[in-house]
């Protein structure tokens, strides 16, 4: 804080806000005397005052007049008459304002850096618990573990106990059992002693003779079963020993979390990746490895996508060099000195397509419509398209205003648009990356109803003209090879082309220039018009039809192979065509005169296209864009 | 000039009036039907003069043609005059159907005893026009002529020989080069006297070859079963190679089925006044 520069003297102290217990209620004021001394006579009161019970924060205080200049030059201006010098006035007020709004600017530095502080604070406490928690749960851990070996070595000094006892009881018993035996033996024996019957005596006193020295003979065991001493292994206490010494090893990292992808982050060959730590862990630096994710994945492992790495210190990752429209695969690991954590989860993230590319030959427009086809310009498929158009100004430049068609599922699309104007419209591909560049831009302009020929329909005779408004018929044959062909796509008998009009119902409006020998066929036929017939002869095609004949020129207007008889006495070379789908109308015009020719009323089951056929070798040009006359659509 | 209303009908939003007045080109009294549209009753509107055929008089094309609709659509006045004087007690006025009476030919006639009253060209190109303009809310700058047979011819003939007053001109069925039929023969030679010379004046055929002039753009149906057409009265291709050879632009409809009646006019009515309403309302 550089209060001191501006204030060049006294600092008075600054009341912390969180200090209620402190008895005064306002800031001491402090003075702008910088150079001079204090003026307690003109103490010039200045600028805040910061009251903790109010909102009058930053208060100010009018200035008085005589303020002396803070830089801190004698005034002369400040002494006494305000009144007279009024420049000065104005200047030290400025000067003033000046001071007081750089105070108010540190003043809202430092409420910033105490603001900073608290989270500092905040930060710092919460790491201390996180690390009080740790060491408690380590603790915790390693008494456990040796609780649980207190358990386990007693219980076995239990067994053996047990198992001891157990022997040794089984010796008393057979003890006891001999002694039984023994002590029989010896009342048995006494009782034959003592038995008075001399006979019995002398039968029974042998073998029990016997049977005492037998016993006699018998050496007792009188060895103990089992050892009087305990076992006792020494105790494996060496994982806890590694426990203990852990705890003072800085742990290695757990896994990190790999954020999703933010929206708008990628380019077509980069991408933003960002991550943050589980915990509070001690990192050194991550390495981010990626790959791309194949559509179909080979059985061989061998040939695995490419596993790129990076290494980085920051919790963030632009990756680049990538392809576009394409998903890779992300992961990061964190790293310090104890060792390198697991992998994090593994992230999708997704580059920007490449821009499509609009097909300008198969753009078409009228004054209420436009109909933009392109390419995706990616091999693979997008999530769906946005077509930007924004109209130029009159001086030609574009305008600042662009509007967005969001969410277009296909590679074309029909914008309602407004008469008259230009406009320039570009089309975007987007996928879950965000949207990739513009494409190129295509000015539409709604003058009039605009279309190219649809080349794939031209009979093969047929040629078209470099910027395609023009056919030529030469006099060729036809190659065989196009006759065997059945498919409906081109004309094979007719020399015959379609154009292709926007689908919009509404008026449309062209010409078509021909020369006087030419002979041909101008009109409309539906799109699957058949290709093996004239054009007029049937009832999917209306057309004007000009005959040359030895003597004179003959004009048809056919339908259904019917025309009506008609004589124009000055032929026309430059045809007006007017279709008007509310109407059901298809009117002809020689467009030199003005004059009407023939007008078909027809009932158009759908859509229409534009078609146009040589008769004789020649040419004709097709031109549009043209703003209907006002005699076309009358 | 003082002009005497004779019938007022509600029509098609506007009103269908027909007027009598004292001609002083005809020396007679002659009526004339006015069809006024609806945009007559705030706003000048342009006219359109129908000449009609013979035996006709002012009545029958506003009763038969079914015109009105179309005329109060596009905001025209239509005047449809008699086909020749009345009531002039000339000799012999009365005894043909396709001369005198009823069959004026639209000429100014130089012989006796028609040279007094029988002056239809300038009736109907100077003094109707006139009494049009001054009696009715009209753009006297935008007229247009159409006709039938007889008053086809008329109007044929008053737009060729009037480059750049006429703003459009239409026929129906005309007679198109009556030099080289009997109708145009019989009556020119009652009107104009034996020198074919002064016939060509009133020829479409002869004036299209010698035309010059703002472009015209001329409008004919005509009925493929019409019964004057194979009797050679019409003779249309003869207009029609003139028209080719000097590019006046021409569209000539022969319409199948069609004869030579009011059905046949009424059938293709529509596309006529479009035609008319193009250039007077451009």
């Amino acid at each position: 804080m550089d209060l001191y520069e501006i204030r060049g003297g006294r600092l008075d102290v600054i009341a912390e806000e969180g200090e209620l217990s402190r008895e005064s209620t306002t800031m001491e004021t402090y003075n702008v005397a910088a150079g001079s001394g204090a003026r307690t006579a003109r103490d010039v009161s200045t600028f805040q005052r910061f009251s903790i019970g109010t909102n009058e924060s930053l208060r100010f205080e009018p200035c008085e007049a005589s303020t002396p200049s803070p830089t801190g030059a004698e005034d002369g201006c400040g002494d006494d008459d305000d009144d007279d010098d009024v420049f000065k006035e104005e200047d030290t007020e400025s000067e003033i304002n000046s001071i007081r709004n750089r105070l108010q600017g540190k003043v809202v530095e430092m409420e910033n850096f105490a603001g900073h502080l608290e989270e500092i604070f905040l930060t710092v406490e919460e790491n201390f618990g996180r690390q009080e928690q740790h060491l408690e749960q380590h603790y915790n851990d390693v008494l456990q573990t040796l609780s649980q070996r207190y358990d386990e070595r007693g219980a076995a000094l239990e067994e053996e106990k047990k198992s001891k006892l157990e022997a040794l009881y089984k010796q008393l018993l057979a003890c006891g059992r001999a002694l039984d035996s023994s002590k029989e033996l010896i009342e048995s024996a006494q009782e034959v002693y003592r038995s008075q019957d001399k006979r019995l005596f002398l039968k029974t006193v042998m073998p029990t003779v016997k049977r005492i020295e037998e016993y006699a003979k018998e050496d007792p065991d009188l060895t103990l079963a089992t050892r009087l001493e305990f076992n006792t292994p020494l105790a494996d206490l060496s994982d806890v020993k590694t426990m203990m010494d852990s705890i003072n090893v800085v742990p290695a990292p757990s896994a990190p979390v790999i954020n999703p992808q933010m929206p708008n982050s990628a380019t077509q060959t980069s991408l933003r990746v960002c991550w943050s730590l589980f915990s509070d862990d001690t990192v050194e630096y991550y390495e981010l490895y990626y790959r791309p994710v194949l559509e179909d994945t080979p059985a061989d492992s061998t040939c695995a996508p490419h596993e790129s790495k990076v290494k980085v210190k920051e919790t963030h990752c632009t990756v680049t060099d990538l392809l576009p429209n394409a998903q890779y695969e992300l992961w990061v690991t964190a790293t310090n000195t104890t060792g390198i954590s697991p992998a994090s989860e593994k992230a999708l993230y997704m580059t920007v397509p490449s821009p499509p590319v609009i097909k300008q030959r198969e753009c078409t427009s009228c004054p209420e419509a436009a109909l933009i086809r392109w390419d995706s310009g990616n091999t693979n498929p997008v999530d769906s398209y946005t077509v930007e158009l924004s109209e130029t100004e009159t001086d030609g430049t574009e305008s600042s205003i662009t509007e967005s068609i969001v969410a277009v599922p296909s590679c074309q699309c029909l914008i309602q648009l407004q008469a008259g104007r230009r406009y320039l419209i570009s089309v975007r591909a987007v996928n879950i990356g965000g949207p990739s560049d513009r494409s190129e831009v295509i000015t539409v302009s709604t003058t009039g109803t605009f279309f190219h020929l649809l080349e794939d329909t031209a009979h093969p005779c047929l040629s078209i003209s470099e910027d395609g408004f023009t056919i030529f018929y030469g006099d060729e044959e036809l190659p065989i090879s196009a006759m065997a062909l059945d498919d409906n796509t081109f004309f094979t008998r007719c020399v015959a082309v379609l154009g292709d009009l926007i689908p919009v119902r509404g008026r449309h409006y062209w010409e078509v220039e021909v020369d006087d020998g030419t002979e041909f066929r101008i009109g409309i036929a539906y799109e699957d018009t058949e290709r093996n017939a004239y054009l007029g002869a049937n009832s999917s095609s209306w057309c004007m039809r000009h005959i040359l004949s030895p003597t004179r020129h003959k004009y048809e207007f056919l339908h259904n192979g019917w025309s009506p008889d008609l004589r124009i006495t000055v032929n026309p070379v430059r045809i007006g065509v007017a279709l008007n789908y509310d109407r059901g109308t298809l009117s002809f015009f020689n467009v030199n005169l003005e004059q009407h020719l023939h007008t078909f009323q027809c009932n158009f089951q759908s859509h229409v296209q534009p078609c146009f056929s040589l008769d004789n070798p020649g040419a004709l040009t097709v031109h549009n864009g043209i703003e209907a006359p006002e005699y076309a659509f009358m | 000039m003082a002009l005497t209303q004779v019938s007022s009908n509600k029509c098609a939003g506007g009103f269908q009036k027909v007027f009598e007045h004292e001609s002083t080109e005809l020396k007679c009294k002659m009526k004339f039907a006015v069809f006024l549209p609806p945009k007559a009753e705030t706003d000048k509107c342009p006219v359109m003069y129908w000449l009609s055929g013979l035996t006709c008089t002012e009545q029958n094309f506003i009763t038969k043609a079914g015109s009105q609709l179309a005329a109060a659509e596009h905001g025209i006045i239509i005047v449809a005059p008699d086909t020749s004087p009345r009531g002039c007690n000339i000799e012999g006025e009365d005894e043909n159907w396709d001369f005198g009476t009823g069959a004026g030919f639209y000429v100014n006639a130089t012989q006796d005893p028609w040279k007094t009253n029988y002056r239809m060209y300038a009736y109907v190109t100077e003094e109707l026009p006139k009494l049009i303009n001054a009696n009715f809310p009209t753009d006297p700058d935008r007229m247009s002529v159409s006709g039938h047979s007889m008053g086809g011819h008329g109007a044929l003939i008053c737009a060729l020989k009037n480059p750049g007053k006429y703003k459009a001109v239409s026929a129906f069925a005309p007679i198109c080069n009556p030099m080289q039929c009997p109708w145009g023969q019989k009556a020119f030679a009652g009107y104009l006297g034996s020198d074919r010379s002064t016939w060509e004046a009133y020829d479409a055929t002869v004036l299209a070859a010698s035309y010059s002039g703002p472009q015209l753009n001329i409008l004919i149906d005509q009925g493929q079963d019409d019964q004057f057409l194979s009797a050679s009265q019409l003779l249309p291709d003869n207009l029609i190679a003139v028209c080719s050879e000097k590019k006046i632009p021409v569209v000539f409809r022969l319409q199948p089925g069609y004869d030579h009646s009011y059905f046949f006019m009424y059938s293709f009515m529509n596309d006529h006044i479009k035609h008319h309403a193009k250039y007077l309302n451009a």
